[in-house]
Parts: C-alpha cells; sequence; structure tokens
C-alpha cells in the first residue's frame, strides 16, 4: 500500500479485546476495547469497526497480528504471537528502562523479565490457580458487599490488615466470612485481602528475580491498593503505563509493523 | 499440684516436665553449633540409626525436628515461602521446604537455621522423599549425602532384604570414617545401643501409662516430650529425662490425675500433629473432655538395637519401622493401640504435604472401624503450612464426630 | 483379536476384555523386565494414561496423590484395564506408588497385583544382587500365579526382540538430534508406546523401517558416522568428543522429566507453533530416553543378574540416588548438542518431578540455556495455556 506504513494489533483476552492501532515509528494512532461477550472472532471483529470509524482510516490491508488467549480465532490476522512476548514488546515501546513486567488478569498472572531489545527473557505463569488473579478480588468483593472499584480505596484506609492465611480462594473465601463474623472491619479485612494476594505475585516475581525498574499491567493494576501492597512485598516503587489494559495490542501492533 | 486461684482452672494440666525439656533440647542446640564448628555434625532422618554416627563421634541435627519447631513458632509460610522462592513447589513436604528455605534464609529463620554440616544421612524407612530433600539440600551447601535405602517390608523381611541392608550399615561406615575421619569401636555401639535402649523402655512405659483412666498424658504431651528420643537417642543424659517424665507419669497414675481434668472421650491420634496449633487445638477438645491417649506418632519409636550381631540388629529394626510396612501394617497397629486403650474413636489427619503417611487412610478409616466398632473421622491439613488448615471445615467434622458419642 | 489392535491410538483404553489367548501383565514404572517376563510367555504391556480418566478415586485416593496414580485407578474404577490379566507396581520408586498399590488391592481385591522393589541406592553390586533376587522371586510368582515357568529359549528370543527395538529406537535419537526433520518427534514416541503396549514383531519391524530409511538419507549426507558415535555416547552416558555444527533455522529444543507421556508432550509442540514437534531434537523422558538407552541384558549372565544389571545400566531415576550425575549429564547434553532451550515437564503432585525441577533449571542456566517448567496431567486439563506457555517460550528463543 502506497505512503505510510501502519501495524494493527489485537489482544483477544477472556473477559475484554483490545485493537490498537499505530503508525511507522510506533505512534498509536487509536485504540478501543469491548467486552469479549461469547465469541471472541465477534469481539475482534467490532474493535476493528469501530477503530475503523474513529480513527478515519481503512483498515483493510493494514498487517495485523493477534495475540491473547482467543487469538487464534483472529481470522484476518497474518500471525498470532502470545501475550508474554507482546506485553513485552508493548511495555518496553513505552518505557524501554522496565526490566521486570507483572502483568495481572482476571483470570492469570504473569511475570515477565524483560530484555534490552524488548523481548522477553524469562517469564513464570500463575494460571492455573485463581488466588492471585482478579478473580480472588472479584470474590471477595462481593462477600465485603462492596463494588471491585471500591474494594481498593477500601483497604487503603486500614492501618493494620487482617491475616488472610489460606492460599486458595475457595478456603480465603470462608476465612474472610469468619472475619467479618466475628466483627472485624471490613477495611481491615480488605486490607488483608490485598496484602495476601500481593504476597502470591510477590513469590512468583522472585522467581524470575526482581530487577527494577518495576512496571505493573493488566486490570488489577488499576487497583491502587494492590500497587500499594505489592510494592512493599517485593521493595520497589511500581511504573504503571497510562492504559494499562492496552500493552498486549500495543506489542502485537508493533510486531506488525515488521510483517 | 497447682494451688487454687480466683481463676476458673484450665480444662488441660501442663507437665512439670516442661521446663527440663526446654533445657535438654537447648543443650542440643548448642551441641549442636559446638558439633558444626569443630567439624563433626551430620543431618539426620528421624528413622536413621543415628547409634551408628553417634557412636563414632558425630553430633546428629534433625531437619524434620527444625520443621516442627518453624511450624510451632507459626513462620511455616513464611519459611516455605523461601523455598517457593527457589522454585519449589507449594505441594512439596513442608519439612522439606522449611529446611530448604531456612538453609536459603538462614538469618531470617528461627534459630538463625540449623548450623552447617559436613554430612547429610538419609534413610528412607519414613520415606522416599527423603532422598530427593538432602540431594537438594546438598546442591546448596555441598555437604555429600549418604542414603542407607532400605526398601519396604511386606510380612517378614527377606533375607536378601536384610543382607542389603547389612551392607549398607557397612558402606555406612566406611563414609562415615572417611568423612570425618573417625572410627568405630565395637564397644563404643553397644554403650550407645544400650543407652538408646534404656531411653527407648523408659518412654515406652510411659506411653503405656495411657492405658489408665484418666490418661496421664495427652497428644501435645507426648509430641513435645518425643522430642529428646528423636534427637539424642544414644546420649546418656536423656535417660535421665526419661525417668524424670516417667516418674511423673507415675505420680499422676497413682493420685488418679489425668492430663485433662474432666475425661470423657478417648480418642486415637493419627498422622503428624500441626504444629502451629498443637497446644490450641488439642487444649480445644479437652474442654470438652477429650483427650488422646494414643497416636501412631509417637508410638513408632520403639526399637531398640541389641544382640550378638548389632549391625543385623539396626539393619532389622529399622527396617520394620511403621512407616516402612503397608497399609495392613498401619490398620493393625491402630486397632491393636484402640483396644489395648480402650479408646472410643479415631481422628485421622490428613497431612497434605505428606503422602507416605497420609494416602491410605481414607481405606484404612474403613477398616479400622470395621475391625474396632469405633467411628473415625478425617480432617485435612498439614503440619507446618498453616495456609492450609481450615478452623471452620475442621471444626465440623470433629464435632460431627463426637455428636457421635452423645 | 490380540490387544494391540484393542488399544487405539487415540489412547483409548479398552474397556472389552481381549478374546486373545494372551496373558497380559501391566506395568507402569518404565524399567520394567520386559525380556524376564516375555520368556514366561506373557504380554508385559504398559499402561497408559487417559485424558479421558474422571474421577472414580475421590474415596481412595486423595488429590494429592500423584495424578499419575488417580488417572489409573480412575480407569480401573471406570471398569477399565479389564484386559490386563494382571498389574505390576514397583516398590522404593515414590511414596505415591508405594501407598497406591496397597489401596489399590483392597478396592479392587479381585486383582492380581505383583510388585518388584527397586534399589534406591548407588549401581553396584550390592544393589545389582538385591534386585536380581528380587527378579528371581518376581519370576517365581509369575510361574505360580500363571503356571508358565521362565524358558531360557524364551528369554534368548524375548532379549533379540528387545534388544532390536531399542536399537532401532536408538538409531532414530540420534538421527534425529542431527536432522529433527528426519522423523517426526510424535512418530517416534508414537512408535516407541506401541512397542512398549504390544511387544511383538509388528511393531519392531515398524520402527526397524523407519530407523533404516533414516539411516540411509544421513548416510547419503555422509553423516551415518556422526550418528552412530552419538548413539554410542549417549548409551555410554559420556558422549565423547561429539559436537554438533548444525545450522538451524528452528530452535533446537531439549524436553526433559519423569514419567509424562512423550505422545503428550508431542502433541503439545505441534499445536504450538508453525515448526510443531520438529523444534524437540532430544527427550530425557522415563518412557522415551530412558527406556530406549537401556542397556542390553548379557546372555552370557544368569537371567535374573543380567537383567538387574540392565536395568540398573540406564541413566539414574529422579527416585533414585545420583542427581550430581543426572546434572552432569543434562549440562553435557545442553551444551554438546546444540539445545537453544530446555523445557522441564513436572507431572501434576509428583514429588520426584517437583524436587528435581529447580535443579534442571539451575543447571541449564549454568549452561547459558533459557528453561521453562511445564506443568502437566494425564488429563491435559490446560491444554491450551500449556500450548501458549510452550508458544511464548519459543518466542523467546528466536
Amino acid at each position: 500500500m502506497p505512503g505510510r506504513k501502519l501495524g494493527i494489533g489485537l489482544d483477544v483476552g477472556s473477559t475484554t479485546t483490545k485493537i490498537v492501532m499505530v503508525d511507522s515509528q510506533g505512534d498509536m494512532l487509536g485504540s478501543h476495547l469491548v467486552p469479549t461477550g461469547a465469541s471472541g472472532a465477534v469481539a475482534a471483529r467490532r474493535c476493528l469497526e469501530e477503530l475503523t470509524k474513529k480513527s478515519g482510516v481503512g483498515t483493510a490491508g493494514i498487517p495485523t497480528t493477534s495475540t491473547g488467549y482467543g487469538r487464534s480465532l483472529v481470522d484476518f490476522a497474518e500471525k498470532s504471537v502470545t501475550e508474554i512476548t507482546c506485553h513485552s514488546i508493548g511495555v518496553h515501546r513505552l518505557n524501554p528502562e522496565i526490566r521486570l513486567l507483572i502483568d495481572v488478569g482476571g483470570q492469570d498472572s504473569k511475570v515477565i523479565h524483560i530484555g534490552e531489545n524488548g523481548r522477553p527473557t524469562d517469564f513464570e505463569l500463575n494460571d492455573k490457580c485463581s488466588a492471585g488473579t482478579g478473580r480472588f478480588l472479584e470474590v471477595m468483593s462481593r462477600v465485603l458487599e462492596v463494588s471491585i472499584d471500591e474494594l481498593g480505596p477500601l483497604a487503603l484506609q486500614s492501618n493494620s490488615p487482617c491475616t488472610i492465611s489460606s492460599t486458595c480462594t475457595v478456603f480465603a473465601e470462608s476465612e474472610v466470612i469468619g472475619r467479618i463474623g466475628a466483627g472485624e472491619s471490613p477495611k481491615d479485612i480488605a486490607a488483608g485481602v490485598h496484602a495476601a494476594m500481593a504476597s502470591k505475585i510477590s513469590t512468583l516475581s522472585k522467581r524470575v528475580g526482581v530487577t527494577t525498574p518495576v512496571c505493573v499491567t493488566g486490570g488489577v493494576a488499576l487497583n491502587p491498593a494492590f500497587r500499594h501492597y505489592l510494592s512493599k512485598q517485593i521493595g520497589a516503587e511500581l511504573w504503571m503505563p497510562d492504559s494499562p489494559q492496552l500493552t498486549g495490542a500495543l506489542g502485537a501492533a508493533l510486531l506488525s509493523l515488521g510483517l | 499440684m497447682t494451688g487454687r486461684s480466683g481463676k476458673e482452672e484450665k480444662a488441660y494440666r501442663p507437665l512439670k516436665m516442661q521446663d527440663f525439656l526446654q533445657q535438654v533440647l537447648f543443650r542440643h542446640v548448642l551441641e549442636g553449633n559446638a558439633a558444626s564448628e569443630q567439624g563433626r555434625l551430620a543431618w539426620v532422618t528421624s528413622g536413621f540409626p543415628v547409634e551408628i554416627p553417634v557412636a563414632m563421634g558425630i553430633t546428629p541435627t534433625y531437619p524434620e525436628q527444625y520443621g516442627a519447631v518453624v511450624g510451632s513458632q507459626k513462620v511455616g509460610p513464611t519459611i516455605c515461602g523461601f523455598a517457593e522462592e527457589l522454585g519449589y513447589s507449594q505441594e512439596l513436604c513442608s519439612y522439606a521446604r522449611s529446611s530448604i528455605g531456612s538453609t536459603s534464609k538462614p538469618e531470617e529463620s528461627p534459630l538463625n537455621g540449623l548450623p552447617e554440616p559436613q554430612a547429610l544421612l538419609a534413610c528412607n524407612n519414613i520415606c522416599g522423599t527423603v532422598l530427593r530433600w538432602h540431594d537438594a539440600i546438598s546442591q546448596m551447601i555441598g555437604a555429600p549425602v549418604f542414603l542407607l535405602d532400605t526398601p519396604p517390608v511386606e510380612g517378614e523381611q527377606q533375607p536378601h532384604h536384610l543382607t542389603y541392608v547389612r551392607t549398607g550399615i557397612e558402606r555406612l561406615i566406611e563414609f562415615l570414617s572417611k568423612t570425618f575421619s573417625v572410627s568405630l569401636e565395637e564397644e563404643r555401639l553397644r554403650e550407645v545401643a544400650a543407652n538408646s535402649s534404656k531411653a527407648i523402655s523408659l518412654w515406652t512405659k510411659s506411653l503405656e501409662a495411657c492405658k489408665n483412666k484418666p490418661s496421664p498424658l495427652n497428644c501435645a504431651d507426648r509430641f513435645t516430650t518425643m522430642a529428646p528420643v528423636v534427637t539424642m537417642r544414644g546420649t546418656e543424659h536423656i535417660i535421665e529425662f526419661y525417668q524424670a517424665l516417667y516418674d511423673e507419669v507415675q505420680e499422676r497414675v497413682s493420685q488418679g490425675i489425668g492430663a485433662i481434668r474432666d475425661e470423657r472421650i478417648r480418642l486415637l491420634w493419627d498422622n503428624i500433629p500441626p504444629w502451629f496449633s498443637i497446644f490450641k487445638f488439642f487444649n480445644g477438645l479437652a474442654k470438652g473432655g477429650v483427650v488422646f491417649p494414643a497416636d501412631t506418632y509417637t508410638h513408632a519409636w520403639s526399637g531398640s538395637i541389641e544382640g550378638e550381631d548389632l549391625f543385623k540388629s539396626a539393619a532389622t529394626i529399622y527396617s520394620n519401622v511403621y512407616l516402612n510396612k503397608g497399609l495392613q501394617a498401619k490398620v493393625d497397629k491402630m486397632v491393636k493401640l484402640i483396644k489395648e486403650y480402650d479408646l472410643d474413636g479415631f481422628v485421622m489427619f490428613s497431612v497434605r504435604s505428606c503422602k507416605r503417611y497420609s494416602l491410605g487412610q481414607l481405606v484404612s478409616k474403613e477398616l479400622v472401624t470395621e475391625e474396632t466398632g469405633v467411628p473415625g473421622v478425617v480432617i485435612e491439613g498439614d503440619m507446618v503450612d498453616s495456609r492450609l488448615f481450615n478452623d471452620a471445615q475442621i471444626q465440623t467434622r470433629i464435632d460431627a464426630l463426637l455428636e457421635m458419642f452423645e | 483379536m490380540s490387544h494391540g489392535v484393542v488399544v487405539e491410538d487415540s489412547r483409548q483404553v479398552p474397556m472389552e476384555p481381549s478374546t486373545s489367548q494372551e496373558t497380559i501383565l501391566g506395568y507402569v514404572y518404565p524399567h520394567t523386565p520386559l525380556e524376564l517376563i516375555l520368556a514366561h510367555g506373557i504380554t508385559p504391556s504398559l499402561v497408559r494414561e487417559s485424558p479421558n480418566a474422571h474421577g472414580g478415586f475421590e474415596a481412595s485416593l486423595q488429590t494429592f496423590s500423584c495424578s499419575l496414580t488417580r488417572n489409573l485407578f480412575s480407569q480401573r474404577a471406570g471398569g477399565g484395564l479389564s484386559s490386563l490379566s494382571g498389574l505390576l507396581f514397583p516398590s522404593n520408586t515414590c511414596d505415591s506408588l508405594h501407598n497406591v498399590e496397597d489401596i489399590w488391592r483392597h478396592r479392587f481385591p479381585e486383582d492380581q497385583i505383583f510388585r518388584l522393589t527397586y534399589p534406591a541406592a548407588r549401581f553396584d553390586e550390592d544393589s545389582v544382587r538385591f534386585l536380581s533376587e528380587e527378579l528371581r522371586i518376581f519370576s517365581e510368582s509369575l510361574k505360580n500365579t500363571f503356571g508358565r515357568p521362565l524358558s531360557k529359549d524364551g528369554f534368548l528370543s524375548a532379549a533379540s526382540l528387545v534388544n532390536n527395538f531399542r536399537s532401532a529406537a536408538q538409531t532414530l535419537y540420534s538421527c534425529r538430534i542431527l536432522d529433527p526433520s528426519l522423523v517426526p518427534y510424535s512418530e517416534v514416541a508414537r512408535m516407541v508406546r506401541e512397542f512398549l503396549t504390544t511387544p511383538n514383531v509388528n511393531a519392531v519391524r515398524q520402527i526397524n523401517e523407519s530407523a533404516s530409511a533414516t539411516s540411509q538419507v544421513l548416510d547419503e549426507r555422509g553423516q551415518l558416522g556422526t550418528a552412530k558415535s552419538l548413539q554410542e555416547g549417549l548409551l555410554a552416558g559420556t558422549l565423547g568428543d561429539i559436537e554438533i555444527a548444525a545450522e538451524s533455522n528452528t530452535p533446537r529444543v531439549m524436553v526433559v522429566g519423569g514419567m509424562v507421556e512423550p505422545q503428550a508432550i508431542a502433541s503439545l509442540f505441534k499445536g504450538s507453533g508453525k515448526s510443531g514437534d520438529d523444534v524437540v531434537v532430544l527427550d530425557l523422558l522415563s518412557f522415551g530416553f530412558k527406556t530406549v538407552f537401556t542397556p542390553q541384558v548379557n546372555l552370557k549372565d544368569d537371567p535374573f543378574v543380567a537383567t538387574a544389571r540392565s536395568i540398573l545400566g540406564i541413566p539414574s531415576e529422579p527416585t533414585q540416588e545420583g542427581l550430581p550425575g543426572r546434572l552432569e549429564f543434562l549440562k553435557r547434553l545442553l551444551s554438546r548438542l546444540l539445545i537453544h532451550g530446555l523445557v522441564v515437564c513436572e507431572q501434576s503432585f509428583c514429588d520426584p518431578d517437583q524436587f528435581e525441577a529447580p535443579s534442571l533449571v539451575k543447571a541449564a542456566s549454568e549452561v547459558c540455556v533459557p528453561s521453562i517448567r511445564l506443568p502437566i496431567d494425564p488429563e491435559l486439563s490446560d491444554r491450551a495455556r500449556l500450548e501458549g506457555r510452550i508458544q511464548s517460550f519459543l518466542e523467546t528463543l528466536d
């Protein structure tokens, strides 16, 4: 296609589907996000349509890379690459200093060591167990009868978090119920929940090795209490990009420039 | 006897021996540190024929007992966490994780971890995990591992099995001679074996005194006072300790004093206890009149090396420990304890990180009830990793058992 | 209908009893005395994990029992494994198997259960003596249970059959190190598995043909000599002076682990990228390399001693002494065979695998080879994520 070179990246996650378009410099020209719903393929197409409308650019023929859990469902993508590689490249573009990336999503959590060229050199995944993922916080916010957005600010009000010792979401849930019944304050319980989750992510991070500076992404990164407790546990400041949910799609879009 | 105070009396009577016990254990820690500095310390598994290294002037210290310390100090999750940071799975034995974790970060561990050994001695009569655990430690600190291989015994120990283990003991002596520049005198071994026998015999008498009603000792008492016979077997000074324990036990028996004030239900305990809750858990039950006069863990320490051929005796005794036999042997032992100690039921603790001890409980539970007619319950948890202990779930199951006695 | 035909390629376990006259002894552990069992006129058949086995174990085994044992137990509880005349369990290998054998005997009292106890300690004359006696007792029990005594001639022809299989499989392994695209890894895994399930002339013919064809290709390239040296080196455990100078566009990956199913590993690689299972240069798995590179039985020796020596001649398992040796061997392979990445497989709830994994990762990093860990269960419950994990790893090697 004559004119400038462009790239598109699609990140089909289990909860949301994101699209990003970049120019030949790697700057973002446009993006969109939709809930994935029942069909990743449909969500991907919708994203593409919205992006075309928003950006005013014809997207047909632009090289596209897909990533995320549903990456194989995107039939119009030329290439599919895992989110480990894409998040790494995306974060590297936004902040090339970052050496450790902690991504906590709805269903899994990942810790990635980013090499100097922006590619991952090592990684650890927690993808079998819901404790240590956004799911854990969802379950707990229901028990504490607050919305997921209120959970973090509630926890930040506490100076003495309770100890939640169970590493299993199901057992932790009954532990929290027990503490509510015992009359402990919701803010201390909420704080304990975040501390427990941070502890799990911290252990995962130490297995890769904590090299600063550290970046945190994924839906759970938006939770200020989680960032607070995680930062304490790994003993490092955390940097967060402005749009932490788009880093995977950004990385995929950048890879498209090479296609 | 405790004096009367205005306060309500506790359901549980602590032993006077607890102070003496602390002294003995403290001595063990000091001796371990000294031995390490002098280059004659070995880490040993609980089922190892420790009489042999002791007779050769080597001091043993026990990572399993250290695991119990980590559990009792309630830092199991932290110390195990250090091992998990190195990549060891949370599914693995929590004694092993405590050991690996504390070796990795001794400055952040109770007692600054165990003192550095010059050799690691493992006998797999308690489980196959010990080899892999000690191999992992050896990778970390460089000390060589000696494995005394005691394959599991089914029924009668076969001659080729005995020969194999006996040869293993001979090779153990060669290994120790070379590693520590020491030698074995038969006379010294006889002495150490005799000391060991005396202590075990006194310990066994204390255990058997629990056949009395009320039982002079509860679970927690036996689990704590068992430590010297596990970790200092073969020394003279623990004979004094076990004599004193037996004296106190006999005193209680003669005066009809029980370990708990109001003994109404007598149960058998199976498996290692939850160290992080050892007093809280058993005292909690004591309030309801529940006592545990017998358990399968403390009854494991009963064999003595004796006779003309000490190596053969050692090979026999140490091959035939409780955990080295099959399911039926475990069931037989539990049935025997229930009958001899006149017990009303049993509690089986399914320790998640101990496959050797715990797998089979779902079947043995049925068999024990079938043979004795008494009911039992299985509760789940771990001996060191308190993250796996769900109070509410456990309470429900135990309450359900206790309701059967109403 | 022979047992082999009944067991399909899709790894379904037969539900119908075999109508053949064969006496089939199922076994679980890789280092089973195949020659000895065949010499009794009995067919040894490796019991397969089934991805479709679910539940059935809850009343007998806790969830922390190793996933392999739970899978086998579930199959039996669901009426499977009924074409077997007996089942052989190992003892002194790991705590799950130690306990599960007993539990099995209680739950399925009509099953004929046999036990073979292995030494865990150093492989010298004492261990050989112990294992030979165990094998002799095992042979007696086969005779007494099935009324079939050990035949000397039977032993000779069985040894010949097993040696032919091993020789052909070793050739394929060695050739693939030079060029993995010669034969797909999944093909080799399938043929090995087929022999272990039905050790007969058909299975041997198949693998022999593949080995001959592959050798021919390498011969035409002038590389057959190197392949042969590799084979000898791997068998000896030392590798000598061999080094590979291959140029490769696809990453060269080695897979290490215990009793995971090589075909399952192959299928995960096939699902994770365009190069599929061609990236797998070599495995060090119990049902792969360690079965294939078992030394031959010495026919001049007493059969029990010879068999014991053969079994104890393999590179050690994580269930045995010898971790430093295993790590050295691994490092040698990684550095000499131009390996770009190591995949460490861990059977879910397997103590030997999980204790060994951190040491394997560390050994790989000491020779600057990146690695990932792959937690795997027989049901492949997490297939998509496992494929994703492998794909991510391959992307880091690009």
